[in-house]
């Protein structure tokens, strides 16, 4: 690569243009890049205190002024006193959670230099900085340098890219400290690069580096522990650990060649040490066996691996090995090895164990690079016996055992860990070194007490990584400004309200018709209503109205990022974290009894067999006349005396649904189960009463058959209409690798089989699959047969060929997401397409291009995915919770076994937990483990009887709940009767 | 983005009559890194009848992409559909701005060297040609002076080079003087109709801007001659 020649040339209008030439050889051939680039002299500062920037603004296209941002009156400390800081890149990079944090990093200066540098570097870490850079509240500023006459820096001839950068930051703070002067704020820089800072010094710039910068706070006690890690002390005796992972360029080479695979990781739930990944090219996945093929990878990193020989491929282990049964003694200054060994004796226990029979074994990998890390914030709870009882004021190491139980304990240095012990905190990680046993990472915040409710709710959230913040003021401002008195307007035809809102006369005036919503009791967004009546020609006209959450969400806005970003709302036990702002989701969107809103219908009209004659879309207006609950309905409907219109249309909708039901069971629409419980909250107290599985009415499924037929049939509309991009769901078929060992213990234990060769199959040889003395066993085996499932996702229909738009579980060849606008973002995309669609209005193009749409429904089933675990775990806290208080004995059923132990599953409270070997006997030595025929047999606690185990075995077991001290986790114990 | 703001031109720079001795009209344009000569010559006696038509003058362009005008050293091949493509709507835009029926059985030739190729070929192009053929002294109706804008993120661009070219869905418009009228529209991607207006209005504008900056050369260029044949 030549060096660039770079000519200036000064323009009349005191512009000044700069040309460089870049000549760079590529396969051989030359390339010439040739790039101007503009200087300026009229950049403004963006300071309030200043003066002379005031004319220098230019609106944008939008017609808008920049603000001017930065404080006249900013921060004042000892030594610097009144300051604007300016960052260097490391800071943003190793302290992003800092530079969030609202306690610290007011009145910021981002140069342009460096936003390019962390857009290179972390593309994530970039999102994050601009986001700060766009809310006012912490006075954060982007400086386009580079654009500036007098910023701009020429690279010298001897000079490397990042000296140059350095160098051109140099030149802003001394340009900003000059342009400040008579205002009187001084310019801090705040780098952690050594040359860097010995640099500015040398030019007279106020340097510090974070630490010391920290220090000149005065709550600086608290926010040292933010401070990430740094280079950490050297040790004389360095040991390594782990290998070093390969250079990338053997790395690219090695996948190029196919000597190596990509793919993420996914460590086994049961086992920490043992992980699994998917590689495209082999048909079963590899296994990564023990921490130093592991090599440092956490669970979802995507990683590069390689083969291990053949000597040395595996079965799974079928083992559990937990994190605190290994490291419980390990001193978090001192890297001991001792651990490990104890680590590597049970590995070679289970190398024995299973080269005894090389039947089943797995290939085995080894990980050798890591592509893209999966670290985010993370919670945990600092170890008890890790804490030094050296009560000096010393900033201590301790580890933080994290509430994902698939991850290593991470090393914090802190000189609170006393006072958090006990405590949920949440701690980022930094790196981790080959020389490292462990990950290093700093602490970020404390959420609480363990066990309170806010701390684990929090927790959970932020554990799932859902957005639980309350909407910014941008969000709100996209709101009406009339608020809460919003209502449908009058006069349809009024001068006044067609100049507001010049599609109104597009809309359908469905007001007439008798409309009513069915929702769970207690619902306050009411997405969906319903109505039908009789046509003359004796066919049924059945309409289903969503909400019109895009007459509000218009695409563009920071609302609709916000919902695009949010994706879903979550739904915990006792608390809802919204989509949308409350005042759409409950109220303007929800169709409410008795008011007008608008929405969206889907009007059909059906023949006497549910057969859909005629289809359409309209915008409209409606007037919900009744919202009742499921059992309201069904009271409604069964009660004889009822004769007036409303009810005999929703006599009609529950008969066409039985119809659509039959015929989407005929198709093969499976009917799967999963150990779905609803946590009783006693209102008084809120306090968690009672747990019941949901119970389930006909007029759940007579919502659910319409909504399906909505679905399906804005699926066909928009996929017709933006065969490119629309909006769709899917279901792929589950890999016949995902039954086989349910099939196998299946035809060991009991005799059956399933077949899965079309979802008709499935769902046939599932009713099939009854054990007369057990009724229960039907439903355990569709939940495990739900387990072995792939997850329904939303894709843009550009990703796909037809054929693969299947729904598997609903046997339809085309689906999509339309009828919950007020809490699914993919709903609101559809909206969107069909109102395209049927020319209402003309369609935003981030919805028409691909990879945009790609981009969205990548996170819209990442959210969905979060959102749905956090409904979970909120749940398992919750029973959790209830198992305190009543102790029990209640029926499980076995649905694992290894050979130290054995997993339960109890229905009624839709837990499952394992039970250790240890707990169960004994007498270890008499443990006889059938792995061919998922079997354990053992020697009861007494000594006395010979007791066996086995999968589908129905169980008594006692249930209480323990508190796990480790992790501050209450999870269901149970105990084997 | 380079540093310009949202309606900020490139560098402009143009000169005409660079070959007074080689050919009958000659300009040389710049926009920003996009350096076009153009020669046009004319109108005069068609090299074969067939060509000729007896009430108008016929028009014969051709635009040579040099091979060293781009990143990558290539050679394109004069009849490129692309090319072929981009001749025929200047052929069009200029049929009807020159007042051709002044010049019956003749012929003008132009010819377009692209030297170096930032974005903005044909905008660069067609203001070389008119910059030319006023040079040539051939009377036309006015001005066509050519400018591309584009579309990112809700804000309107003007004048792209050739990274956002790339990137980005753009139009190219040719203006009639300083009126509103578009002699050449050209738009090869997708902008959405809600949004085509205000591409629109920043193309018309800097358009104008490019018709003054043209004209200021041409005056000058005529004050030059005039105080030569004063002197004389």
């Amino acid at each position: 690569m030549a060096s660039p020649v770079v000519g200036k040339k000064r323009l009349s209008e005191g512009l000044t243009v700069t040309s460089k030439v870049f000549v760079r050889s590529r396969n051989g051939n030359a390339s010439k890049i040739v790039r101007e680039h503009y200087l300026r002299n009229d950049i403004p500062c963006l300071s309030r205190a200043c003066q002379r920037c005031g004319e220098l603004v230019a609106p944008d296209a939008n017609g808008q002024l920049p603000k001017f941002i930065l404080s006249p009156e900013p921060l004042q400390l000892k030594e610097v006193g009144r300051h604007y800081v300016v960052v260097d890149t490391n800071i943003i990079l190793q302290a992003i959670d800092l530079l969030e944090n609202n306690q610290i990093f007011f009145d910021v200066i981002v140069p342009q230099t460096v936003l390019d540098e962390v857009r290179n570097k972390s593309f994530p870490i970039y999102n994050r900085i601009r986001t700060l850079c766009q809310d006012n509240e912490k006075r954060f500023i982007v400086f386009h340098n580079e654009f500036c006459e007098e910023t701009y820096v020429k690279r010298l001839d001897s000079e490397s890219i990042n000296d140059r950068n350095d160098r051109a930051i140099r030149q802003l703070c001394t340009w900003y400290q000059e342009h400040l002067q008579s205002s009187g704020i001084n310019i801090v820089l705040v780098t952690n690069d050594r040359l860097n800072k010995e640099s500015a010094v040398k030019n007279n710039i106020t340097t510090k580096n974070l630490h010391e910068y920290v220090e000149l706070h005065p709550n600086c006690s608290e926010l040292r522990d933010l401070i990430p890690t740094e280079e950490f002390k050297q040790r004389e005796k360095v040991e390594h650990f782990f290998e070093n992972h390969y250079t990338t360029s053997r790395i690219l080479g090695g996948l190029k060649n196919g000597t190596l695979y990509q793919g993420s990781v996914n460590i086994s739930s049961y086992n920490f040490l043992e992980g699994e990944i998917k590689v495209a090219s082999l048909p079963k996945p590899l296994l990564l066996i023990g921490s130093a093929n592991l090599n440092r990878a956490f669970n979802g990193d995507q990683v590069v691996v390689e083969l291990l020989p053949k000597s040395q491929w595996k079965k799974p282990s079928t083992m559990i090995i937990d994190d605190e049964k290994l490291n419980t003694n390990e001193d978090p200054n001192n890297e001991d090895t001792q651990i490990s060994d104890r680590e590597r004796r049970l590995l070679t226990q289970d190398a024995i164990d299973t080269q005894n029979d090389s039947s089943e074994v797995q290939p085995t990998g080894r990980v050798v690079g890591i592509v893209k890390r999966s670290w985010r914030l993370y919670v945990g709870q600092i170890v008890q016996n890790s804490v030094s009882k050296n009560t000096s004021n010393s900033a201590k190491s301790c580890f933080v055992k994290l509430m994902d139980r698939t991850l290593p304990r991470v090393r914090i240095r802190t000189r609170r860990a006393n006072e958090l012990l006990g405590q949920k905190i949440v701690v980022a990680i930094d790196s981790w070194p080959t020389t490292s046993n462990h990950p290093e990472g700093h602490f970020v915040k404390c959420l609480g007490e363990s066990e309170s409710v806010e701390a684990e709710t929090e927790a959970l959230l932020l554990e799932h990584d859902v957005e639980y913040r309350p909407f910014s003021k941008s969000v709100l401002d996209c709101l009406p400004p009339e608020g809460h008195d919003w209502v449908v307007p009058k006069d349809l035809e009024d001068a006044e309200v067609l100049r507001k809102d010049p599609l109104l006369p597009k809309r359908k005036d469905f007001r007439d018709k008798l409309v009513c919503s069915i929702d769970p009791p207690g619902c306050v967004d009411i997405d969906d209503a319903l109505h039908a009546q009789q046509l003359p020609n004796g066919n049924w006209e059945v309409g289903v109205h969503i909400a019109d959450v895009t007459h509000f969400v218009k695409p563009g806005t920071p609302l609709d990022a916000e919902g695009a970003s949010r994706a879903t709302s979550v739904y915990l036990v006792d608390k809802r974290i919204d989509m949308l702002p409350m005042l759409l989701g409950t109220d303007l969107c929800s169709l409410k009894p008795y008011v007008e809103r608008f929405s969206f219908s889907c009007i059909w009209e059906l023949d006497d067999d549910a057969n859909i004659v005629n289809v359409e879309f309209n915008k409209s207006i409606i007037k919900s006349r009744e919202a009742f609950s499921y059992e309201q309905a069904q009271l409604r409907i069964d009660d004889k005396s009822q004769q007036d219109d409303l009810t005999k249309g929703m006599r009609a909708l529950l008969r066409l649904s039985k119809k659509l039901k039959q015929k989407r069971l005929d198709a093969g629409a499976l009917n799967l189960a999963s150990p779905e419980v609803k946590v009783h909250m006693d209102s008084e107290t809120s306090d968690p009463g009672e747990v019941e599985i949901k119970k389930l009415f006909e007029t759940n499924s007579l919502v659910e058959e319409f909504m399906l037929l909505a679905n399906i049939s804005v699926a066909r509309k928009i996929y017709s209409e933006y065969p490119q991009t629309a909006m769709l769901r899917r279901h792929n078929s589950p890999p016949a690798t995902n039954f086989e060992k349910l099939n196998d213990m299946l035809r060991v234990r009991k005799n059956m089989a399933i077949s899965i060769e079309s979802s008709k199959a499935l769902a046939d040889s599932l009713d099939r699959c009854v054990d007369p003395n057990d009724e229960y066993f039907n439903t355990l085996l569709r939940i495990m047969s739900t387990r072995a499932m792939t997850a329904a996702e939303y894709f843009s229909s550009g990703s796909y060929g037809y054929p693969e738009f299947r729904h598997y579980g609903l046997a339809v060849d085309i689906y999509t997401h339309f009828t919950s606008p007020i809490r699914r973002y993919c709903d609101v995309v559809a909206h969107r397409q069909l109102a395209g669609a049927i020319g209402y209005e003309p369609l935003d193009l981030g919805h028409r291009d691909k990879s945009k749409m790609e981009t969205i429904c990548k996170n819209l089933n990442k959210r969905h995915r979060n959102a749905q675990f956090a409904g979970r775990a909120s749940i398992e806290y919750y029973v959790g919770q209830v198992m305190k208080n009543n102790e029990s004995v209640e029926t499980g059923y076995v649905i694992r076994v290894f050979s130290n132990g054995v997993v339960v599953l109890v229905p009624k409270f839709g837990v499952e937990s394992l039970i250790k070997l240890d707990d169960l006997t004994s007498h270890v030595e008499s443990v006889n483990f059938e792995e061919d025929k998922y079997q354990l047999t053992f020697t009861t606690q007494d000594g006395k009887h010979q007791r066996t185990v086995a999968v589908f075995d129905q169980v008594k077991v006692e249930v209480k709940s323990i508190l796990d001290q480790s992790v501050g986790k209450r999870k269901a114990q149970l105990v084997l009767l | 983005m380079d540093g310009r703001r949202w309606n900020e031109l490139r560098r402009f720079q143009c000169r005409i009559n660079t070959h007074p001795n080689s050919a009958d009209g000659s300009s040389f344009v710049e926009q920003g890194n996009s350096k076009v000569v153009c020669i046009v010559e004319g109108p005069m006696e068609p090299p074969s009848r067939s060509q000729l038509s007896a009430t108008e003058a016929t028009l014969n362009i051709s635009l040579n992409v040099t091979p060293f005008s781009s990143i990558d050293r290539k050679r394109r091949n004069k009849n490129e559909r692309r090319i072929q493509e981009i001749i025929t709507s200047l052929k069009r835009t200029f049929e009807q701005s020159i007042i051709t029926d002044k010049y019956p059985r003749t012929t003008i030739s132009i010819t377009c060297h692209v030297l170096t190729l930032d974005g903005g070929l044909i905008s660069a192009v067609t203001n070389s040609i008119t910059l030319a053929l006023i040079d040539a002294g051939i009377a036309m109706y006015d001005y066509i002076s050519s400018v591309s804008a584009g579309f990112y993120d809700n804000t309107p661009l003007l004048d792209l080079n050739q990274l956002e070219e790339n990137d980005l869905s753009y139009l190219t418009i040719g203006i009639v003087g300083k009126s509103e009228k578009l002699a050449l529209l050209i738009l090869e991607n997708k902008i959405p109709l809600d949004k085509l207006e205000g591409v629109l209005a920043i193309a018309v504008a800097g358009g104008h801007r490019i018709r003054d900056m043209m004209d200021k050369e041409v005056r000058r260029h005529g004050e030059l001659r005039l105080s030569k044949l004063a002197n004389k």
